[in-house]
């Protein structure tokens, strides 16, 4: 009997070893990405991967690249670092795919872009934007957005223009959020501004309350977070059941979602953030982008459906001006591009870094997101101070 | 220093007390189990997100105001509950207390994973009661307050049903020596089904209030075992009583400790006390613990 | 079967598998090759687990922790420069090292106790890891640069050298007197004690060794992933699979380890890419079922054949 379970076992290891399907295809190009569906950044995961799909039908329509059908592989990494390593990991090992998308989100970026550098394998990365990924002299990552250092640069010095000195940041413990902060606390100094309030937390932090009442206590003029989504919104809410009051409420990444508006109703009113891309600006193919998006997920673009669709059209453009999805011809010919797509321009320094792009503010008005900053971009004015609670 | 001030400390407390009774009404039920047969059920928190997702579920689908999803909720756990014991804590309650523990483990996981089949791992919230109650200067989250009193309510009906009642006295007769009660002619196996089921509306009404004051998905109940872990350990195991004392501790301390040091120790402060008590009492600091 | 039967049956077995796990590289590709890779990580955490929980009956619910402390530190002198074998042997090192008081502690702890204990341990590990910011970088974790990970070869033949050094150690506490004494706490302690068992110090050896498999383990881990965090390092899900896989095999037995990793780390291979929470839930009805209906393991449909009786389950003795 015993020996039984063991044959079964020896059968099932050798079954392994000669099951290595080694099949590729000639008349496709397999492009894998790993993107959360699920977890605290599932929204804006499922933007981006959208986002990118709709590029794939586009690029299929007009004839594939290099006359090759695209195919993509996508999976769930679930906002987990750790599991979008192992599934890019599995995308080079395993499907073999020719052509990398990067993940969503810094954190999951940082792990995944190792397992990109480790195989030698280029990767357009359009959902990170924390400077530590390309501190690392890494050869492989090529970002799209704006770094997250510079995302707040323009909100405070709309802060100092105005005369506010206090500024309360808060942010979660991981990259981008980080790299948020680290931007305003070098921003703030170099504008002498004082930040008089200063707290990291977990990924799964739902409770903000002693955060806000220390807030209340120091009495600061703006309240930056260094955030995503379902934080921006849980801090709002909050906010408003302790009566927080502050000149300026500004946040990473959640309002620039449409989600931000749609679930905090009138109380997104004011509130401010950044944004990588808004289908006004002036940008070839932006508007047509914006309309087919819209009639096909009944919503608005977001930055992160067009940062999906951007990468979309740079690899596109890398490989045609490499001639083949080999490796080292796209990882040079990603270095060389200056291009400007629907999402923006493309330029990456020595390191793989963004340079190209800049920044862009929006505020909650009327129940739109309107860029407000920089003012040849704006479709609105910006609207100061925010308006308090009991005025409302 | 500016945290010291009066109506701040009050806040802080407010705060406290608020999330300390929900707590309570959360590690009451579970405290009442292990009371009444020895059973640790890890699935506990599960049952809780079973009545926050059930107030979501009739949230978006009926528009239902959770304070009436409620009266929904809570009966129907409490049946759940009821036979959740019959067909399986029942064969596992006279086994060894680790054969019950690695078999509620088993019925967490499976819970929480096709909680995530279900609903995925996003995180869901009920928007219903915003904003605040303003009391001078003091500013009460009105989800809070909301959930807060009905938890404390809640508990003290139990307490109330467990002092005064005919049945109520039989279950803490069974809890305080079951063989005793048996002779005494007490249906001790249906008081174990009934407290199951008591102490899963319990946690169903803790996870109907849960709903509107955070978010929460599939995997959330694993911080709250752990919590309800630490304040039946300061409370004292099988204690009922103790177990409220100690989840409004556990409410409090959290919140000063988020307010005078950050919100991520105040995350940390019910597993550090878990460990600390266990580790230097091993036998609890008062209660029916014995191994 | 006569005993001698048996166990040449299980030195020939071995060898045969052993053998075939390494020629592996040379036939497989990189996937099936981390694949393998895998298996020997669950075969060797859960022979770990099966040293203090299955031999001992102090079921651990947080054994994750040294994995995670193995983790970080073995991360953390890779980083500083030191060479990955100098890394991997303080991994295992720092783990033991903390297990010496926390064994001390904790094992005075019984059933549940002990249970809960280990379960709040493994979030401290967390918190420690989240909190600690200067050292392991909180939340952020600790991407690996590629330049300094040895090749897959190595950790390949690393976590099988882990998974054998486990296993045989296994087989060899279960045919000491070391052993003999461990079960007979897990039988009764009392009554071991007093006919003459240093219990205290039987615990706390198994505790320890049971703790340094993980702390090397999760430094090979950090070396095989090249990124760590704390909610990777110290995964409570790792728990569940060491003790389903210990279960389900069959507890306190050498092979019922490398039974369960196998069956568990096929379903999970069916399953995690497409459908990771229907893995889990698995892992939990195999669990419940375990539990409920057998009570030995997989090993004792085997072993009830020509044996009066399977091998306890932990937590059984009264």
């Amino acid at each position: 009997m015993k020996s039984r379970f063991s044959l079964s076992f020896l059968l099932s290891i050798l079954l392994f070893l000669f099951a290595s399907p080694a099949l590729t295809q000639n008349n496709e190009i397999h492009v894998g990405t790993s993107v959360a569906l699920t977890g605290k950044y599932a929204r804006t995961g499922q933007e981006q991967l959208q986002g990118f799909q709709m590029w794939v039908e586009e690029v299929n329509e007009r004839g594939g690249l290099l006359g090759k059908k695209v195919h993509l592989i996508h999976y769930d990494d679930e906002s987990k670092p750790e599991t979008g390593a192992k599934l890019y990991e599995k995308l080079i090992t395993d499907d073999k795919v020719q052509l990398l998308i990067g993940p969503y989100s810094s954190d999951v970026t940082l792990a995944a872009s190792t397992i990109a550098e480790k195989h030698n394998f280029p990767m357009v990365s359009s959902g990170a934007s924390s400077s530590e990924i390309w501190a690392r002299g890494y050869k492989n990552i090529f970002g799209l957005y704006t770094l997250a250092d510079l995302y707040m640069d323009q909100i405070i010095e709309l802060g100092k223009s105005k005369g506010l000195k206090k500024i309360a940041l808060v942010y979660e413990n991981t990259a981008f959020p980080r790299g948020v902060a680290e931007g305003v606390k070098r921003k703030a100094k170099e504008l002498g501004m004082q930040i008089v309030f200063e707290e990291e937390y977990g990924k799964a932090s739902t409770d903000f309350s002693s955060m806000i009442i220390k807030i209340k206590a120091k009495k600061a003029d703006m309240v930056i977070g260094g955030s995503y989504l379902p934080d921006s919104t849980g801090f709002m809410r909050q906010a408003k059941e302790a009566r927080l009051y502050a000149k300026i409420f500004a946040f990473a990444v959640g309002p620039g979602l449409p989600d931000f508006g749609h679930n905090l109703g009138l109380d997104a009113e004011g509130v401010m953030g950044n944004t990588q891309w808004e289908p006004t600006l002036k940008l070839p193919g932006a508007k047509e982008f914006a309309e087919k998006y819209k009639v096909r997920h009944g919503h608005e673009p977001g930055y992160h459906a067009g940062g999906g669709y951007g990468a979309g059209h740079v690899l596109e453009a890398a490989v045609k001006k490499a001639g083949s999805t080999d490796r080292d011809k796209v990882r040079a010919a990603l270095f060389a591009l200056d291009t400007v797509n629907a999402f923006g321009r493309f330029k990456v320094d020595a390191t793989g870094k963004q340079i190209g792009k800049p920044a862009y503010a929006v505020q909650w008005l009327g129940g739109e997101r309107h860029i407000v900053l920089p003012e040849e971009a704006a479709t609105a004015k910006v609207f100061y101070p925010f308006k308090d609670w009991n005025k409302r | 220093m500016e945290l010291l001030e009066p109506e701040i400390l009050l806040q802080m407390l407010i705060n406290g007390l608020l999330a300390g009774a929900l707590y309570a009404l959360l590690a009451g039920g579970l405290n009442l189990i292990f009371g009444v047969m020895r059973v640790i059920n890890i699935a506990h928190a599960e049952f809780m997100l079973i009545g926050a997702f059930g107030a979501y579920v009739l949230f978006n689908v009926f528009g239902l105001h959770p304070l009436f999803s409620l009266l929904i909720i809570v009966p129907i756990i409490f049946v759940v509950g009821y036979y959740f014991q019959r067909v399986l804590i029942e064969r596992v309650v006279d086994r060894p207390m680790l054969t019950s523990l690695l078999a509620t483990y088993g019925v967490s996981i499976i819970l929480i994973n096709v909680g995530l089949l279900i609903f995925s791992s996003d995180f869901k919230s009920v928007p219903v009661l915003q904003g605040s109650f303003l009391i001078g200067d003091l500013a009460v989250s009105k989800p809070r307050a909301v959930a807060g009193l009905v938890s404390l309510v809640l508990s003290v009906g139990v307490y109330l049903f467990l002092d005064r009642t005919r049945l109520g006295k039989a279950v803490r007769a069974v809890s305080e020596h079951a063989q005793v009660a048996q002779i005494c002619g007490i249906d001790v196996r249906q008081i174990r089904m009934l407290t199951f089921g008591m102490a899963a509306a319990m946690a169903g009404a803790a996870g109907v209030m849960l709903s509107i004051i955070y978010s929460f998905w599939p995997g959330s109940g694993v911080d709250f075992i752990q919590k309800c872990f630490a304040i039946i350990i300061i409370g004292g195991m099988g204690n009922f009583v103790g177990a409220l004392y100690g989840g409004i501790l556990l409410g409090v301390v959290e919140s000063f400790v988020g307010g005078f040091i950050s919100t991520q120790w105040a995350e940390a402060v019910a597993y550090l006390l878990l460990v600390t008590v266990l580790l230097v009492r091993p036998t609890g600091l008062k209660g029916v613990a014995r191994a | 079967m006569p005993e001698n039967d048996q166990r040449s049956i299980s030195f020939w077995a071995g060898t045969v598998l052993v053998g075939l796990a390494l020629l592996a590289p040379f036939g497989v590709n990189e996937y099936y090759q981390s694949f393998l890779l895998q298996v020997f990580l669950v075969i060797a955490l859960a022979q770990a687990w099966n040293l203090i929980s299955g031999m001992t009956g102090y079921v651990s619910f947080g054994h994750a922790a040294f994995f995670g402390v193995g983790a970080y530190t073995g991360a953390l002198f890779l980083t500083w420069g030191y060479p990955w074998w100098i890394a991997i042997f303080n991994g295992a090192g720092i783990a033991a090292l903390i297990a010496v008081p926390l064994g001390f502690l904790t094992l005075r702890l019984r059933g549940p106790y002990f249970a809960i204990a280990m379960l709040g341990l493994n979030e401290v590990g967390r918190i420690v890891a989240t909190l600690w910011v200067s050292v392991t970088k909180g939340g952020t974790g600790l991407p690996l640069p590629p330049s300094l990970l040895p090749s897959l070869d190595i950790t390949y033949f690393m976590m099988l050298s882990l998974a054998l050094g486990a296993t045989l150690l296994i087989a060899w506490v279960h045919r000491s007197r070391f052993g003999l004494e461990l079960r007979a706490i897990r039988e009764d302690e009392e009554a071991a004690e007093m006919v003459g068992v240093n219990t205290t110090r039987n615990k706390v050896t198994a505790f320890v060794l049971s703790a340094l498999i993980p702390g090397a383990v999760g430094a090979v881990y950090a070396m095989y992933t090249s990124y760590i965090n704390p909610a990777s390092a110290f995964d409570p899900a790792r728990n569940i699979e060491m003790i389903v896989v210990v279960l389900f095999g069959g507890s306190g037995t050498v092979w019922g380890p490398i039974i369960g990793a196998a069956t568990v780390m096929f379903l999970r291979e069916m399953l995690w890419a497409q459908f990771p929470a229907a893995h889990l839930a698995a892992l939990g009805v195999l669990l419940l079922i375990v539990v409920l209906y057998l009570p030995g393991g997989l090993v004792s449909i085997v072993r009830e054949r020509h044996r009066e009786r399977p091998d306890a389950r932990p937590g059984e003795s009264p």
